[in-house]
């Protein structure tokens, strides 16, 4: 089975494209419009300039060669919310093609190109059949990138995508609470002709219609009967695939060079554009730097770059022992309660751990001393509370001593302490304190 | 004449040359410092804009087009918005959805185009400026068929902002006038970068200083397949140039010949997407059955307000573009292109210009363009469209009159950027040149 996908992204640039409209949302439809991007005769589109930075940046990251020069295309095709009739794409010199991007930091995942263009409007269907289309979106700026059919099963398609936009998001900064949906054309060959699963959101939605799709191939070919190279849609209510029209070759869109911009060179802008390190990349360089448990240097990069590069921080001011201790243990419990209170000062953490690494403070001292100041209860009550949940751990050990056997076995037993103790106290603590402190008690008792 | 007697007299004028396809309702000149008119496909925040299309019709731009606002910056008063062939695609304005204008010097014959409506303007309205548009030879063409001088100056040199498309990378807008310091003139006021259309970005100055034209290329190419009469008057005009002290040279460019598939070839495929844009839908005509799919709708339309020659564009175009045919065709005309560039280049390191006569014949009668097939008026074209292809600028000035007193034009082709070469031959030649003024009775 082959599976390559074409990957859209928005860009987050502040204005559109090709005109100086906004990008933010607006509750009030064609409201964030120009002649430009309302493709009024006598318009003319004109580059912003971060859209071009941004795909370098893209390129970069998916180890593409970025091209010395790039231009645009005319893609033509007629639809209510294309408001020229003709998309402003890429098709020959993208910014980038060539690339390479492991998955898992093992896995190659070929990257055919990666280019920019601009998003049509949006059209919405009314209870009486009539349509009406909003313009608001229409020239605001989306990457595609699009793989080789290097991905091997559905799950497969779904790890790469969680990966890419994870490290996507650090890229280009988008905040951790922004809705940042990624848009897929889902190619999926289960014999030797290529089906294509067209505009599914989102990465569970992008794996299931693989999956959909997938049965659907198998059957066809169990019974004999011929795949056809089509266009399909996938509906994840029925969770079915549905024939959309014989597939259409992209030459057959007529493209043309876009005539009204020019050829950018770009070799000395992408040579000036250095990207910062990719939580994927940092998870394995952490991991064989300071030579982790995979699982805890994904857990801290997955949690926060910040507690990543604090870990790097501690492991080299107080050794890589207390960073595992410390940054792996309570700080890592407490991150989310100190980040929702907006908590961003670190050098109370550091001068805890200081302290204990020369002997000033103790054990139980520098943990309820990292727990109050990160999620704000006064020392005393993080104590108790501490106190607390250790009891509570110690009785529930003392009453299932097969847990801690079992942990020897599979460290996935300690989940077994969660549920208990969310059950009796009502998610007052964090799950990652929980298990947290599970783990230490149980390795106790070895 | 004051600008407000001709104000007055501009309806009646219009009555009988059909130049404007839109004027202004203000018949006072107010504090005008001068009038000219437009093109109709440069938007006019003031007036209806229709490129000559059906399609555009009722459609009232919100912007106005550089130029326009340029010259309205520097006192000029826009009076009218002038006939053209549909979207730019003709030779005698004659493929209109509207009015199709007359020829100043016998009504019963074309102004040429597709700025036909500005040539016609400029030639018939006293101290008048009007805007022109070339593609394939839009202005000269007109220019010369109406005994005025007309200019496409580089292509670049003009902003584009706020003009209709034909085919983008060929579209230049220009300026025709009877008096050939006009062109100087308003040619420095449209001129300029200008961040609206990013092709206008990378020009070097506009020089404007006299630069005396020394010498001139005549290719054998350009004065093969001339009407008698217009070889005639030529012969005597290059003649002339002798006398104002001109080299004259017969040169070798066989690339010209290419010119005319190649440009075909880019300004169908450019003008097949620019025209996709035209589906009832946004502006201009939005009646027809709402009932109907989109695309049905859409091809409802585009069936009954395209007229045949833009359908005849679009359906060349979109053929040029289509698989299999998008790299033989499209690519191989951008090639070709590049040859007759580097042609222009390799004669115009040792020129100032390239010389030929603008058209080969003089103005033709309706009737005889109502016989002509699409290929043959298309061929017409073969002068003046190598420089558009090139976008090297290109001067057409009047050069004398055939025995039925149509006049003849013709055209000096000066390398990219060079524009002032050329505004200073037309001066020179201009004191010199009996201009004859069209009969005016209305």
């Amino acid at each position: 089975m082959k599976i390559g996908l074409e990957c859209h992204v928005q860009l987050p640039t502040r204005s559109k494209m090709f005109c100086s409209c906004p990008t933010a949302d607006c509750e009030f439809p064609n409201t964030y419009v120009c002649p430009t991007c309302l493709g009024m005769p006598g318009s003319r589109p004109v580059l912003n300039k971060q859209v071009l930075i941004y795909g370098i940046m893209i390129a970069k990251m998916l180890n593409c060669e970025v091209n010395d020069t790039t231009w645009f295309a005319r893609k033509t095709y007629f639809y209510p919310d294309m408001s020229k009739s003709v998309q402003i794409t890429q098709y020959d010199n993208p910014i980038g093609e060539r690339g390479v991007y492991y998955l898992d930091g093992k896995k190659p995942i070929r990257i055919t190109r990666i280019h920019i263009e601009e998003d049509p409007g949006s059209t919405k269907r009314t209870a009486d059949l009539t349509s009406l289309v909003d313009y608001n979106r229409s020239g605001i700026p989306l990457a595609e990138i699009v793989t080789e059919p290097d991905i091997a099963t559905p799950a497969e398609a779904r790890e790469f995508l969680t990966q890419m936009v994870r490290d996507l998001r650090h890229l280009l900064d988008i905040p951790d609470d922004l809705e940042w949906e990624v848009k897929c054309d889902c190619n999926i060959s289960v014999g030797t002709e290529r089906v294509e699963i067209k505009n599914v959101s989102g990465l569970k939605n992008a794996e299931k219609a693989l999956h959909s799709e997938m049965v659907r191939q198998i059957a066809m070919i169990k019974a004999k009967k011929k795949i056809v190279r089509e266009t399909r849609r996938y509906d994840p209510d029925r969770d079915v695939t549905i024939s959309m029209r014989v597939k259409e070759f992209e030459d057959q869109y007529g493209y043309i060079d876009e005539p009204d911009l020019g050829i950018y060179h770009i070799k000395d802008l992408a040579d000036s554009i250095r990207i910062s390190e990719s939580p994927q990349n940092m998870i394995l360089r952490i991991t064989s730097q300071y030579k982790l448990d995979p699982k805890m240097a994904k857990q801290l990069v997955n949690t926060s770059i910040d507690l990543a590069i604090l870990f790097e921080d501690i492991a080299k001011e107080f050794g890589t022992p207390n960073a595992i201790k410390w940054v792996g243990g309570p700080i890592s419990a407490n991150w989310r309660a100190m980040e929702s209170r907006g908590v961003t000062d670190l050098g109370k953490l550091k001068e805890l751990i200081g302290e204990f690494s020369e002997g000033k403070i103790t054990d139980t001292q520098c943990t309820i001393g990292i727990k109050s100041y990160m999620t704000g209860q006064d020392a005393t009550a993080a104590q108790e509370d501490s106190a607390g949940l250790e009891t509570l751990i110690n009785k529930f050990l003392d009453e299932n001593p097969k847990i801690v056997t079992d942990y020897q076995k599979n460290d996935k037993a300690a989940n077994q302490v969660i549920g208990f103790v969310m059950r009796q106290t009502g998610g007052k603590y964090s799950s990652a304190e929980v298990v947290e402190t599970a783990k230490k008690l149980i390795e106790a008792r070895f | 004449m004051s600008m407000d007697s001709v104000m007055k007299d501009l309806k009646a004028i219009n009555a009988k040359y059909q130049m404007f396809h839109t004027m202004s309702d203000d018949i006072s000149a107010g504090d005008a410092k001068f009038l000219f008119s437009a093109k109709d496909n440069l938007t006019s925040k003031d007036m209806e804009t229709c490129a000559g299309s059906r399609i555009l019709e009722g459609y009232h731009p919100v912007f106005d087009a550089t130029c326009i606002s340029k010259l309205r910056e520097a006192g000029g008063k826009l009076v009218g918005k002038t006939n053209m062939d549909e979207f730019g695609f003709g030779t005698f304005s004659t493929n209109s959805g509207f009015e199709v204008p007359r020829n100043p010097y016998d009504l019963n014959r074309a102004c040429g185009g597709s700025s036909g409506g500005s040539a016609c303007a400029a030639s018939v309205i006293e101290d008048h400026m009007s805007l022109g548009v070339s593609t394939g030879g839009s202005i000269c063409c007109p220019a010369s068929f109406c005994g005025v001088y007309g200019i496409a100056p580089t292509y670049g040199r003009v902003s584009r902002y706020g003009l209709i498309d034909y085919g983008n990378s060929l579209d230049k807008i220009g300026v025709i006038s009877q008096k050939a310091t006009d062109l100087k003139k308003y040619m420095e006021m449209i001129a300029g970068k200008d961040e609206k259309d990013p092709t206008s970005m990378v020009q070097p100055d506009f020089k404007t200083a006299y630069r005396k034209m020394r010498s001139v290329a005549i290719p054998k190419e350009g004065i093969e397949g001339l009407s008698k009469e217009v070889e005639a008057v030529f012969k005597d005009a290059v003649e002339q140039l002798k006398s104002m002290g001109v080299d004259v040279d017969y040169v070798d460019m066989p690339s010209l010949k290419y010119a005319m598939p190649a440009y075909y070839v880019l300004a169908t495929s450019e003008a097949s997407t620019n025209l996709a844009r035209y589906v009832g839908m946004r502006y201009g005509h939005q009646e027809g059955d709402h009932s109907l799919k989109f695309d049905d709708y859409f091809t409802e339309v585009r069936s009954k307000y395209f007229g045949d020659e833009a359908k005849r564009r679009i359906l060349l175009g979109t053929y040029a573009r289509m698989a299999g045919f998008g790299g033989r065709h499209y690519a191989k005309a951008r090639e070709v292109r590049q040859v007759v560039i580097n042609d222009y280049k390799r004669v115009l390191e040792t020129h100032d210009a390239v010389l030929a006569p603008t058209m080969p014949f003089t103005a033709p009668r309706f009737d005889d363009i109502s016989k002509m097939s699409a290929l043959e008026s298309y061929k017409a074209d073969y002068l003046t469209v190598p420089a558009n292809i090139a976008g090297t600028p290109h001067l057409s000035v009047p050069c004398g009159y055939d025995s039925n007193g149509m006049p003849v034009g013709m055209q000096f082709v000066a390398d990219h950027w060079n524009e002032d070469v050329l505004f200073s031959v037309a001066e020179d030649w201009e004191k010199q040149f009996d201009l004859r003024r069209p009969e005016m009775s209305i």
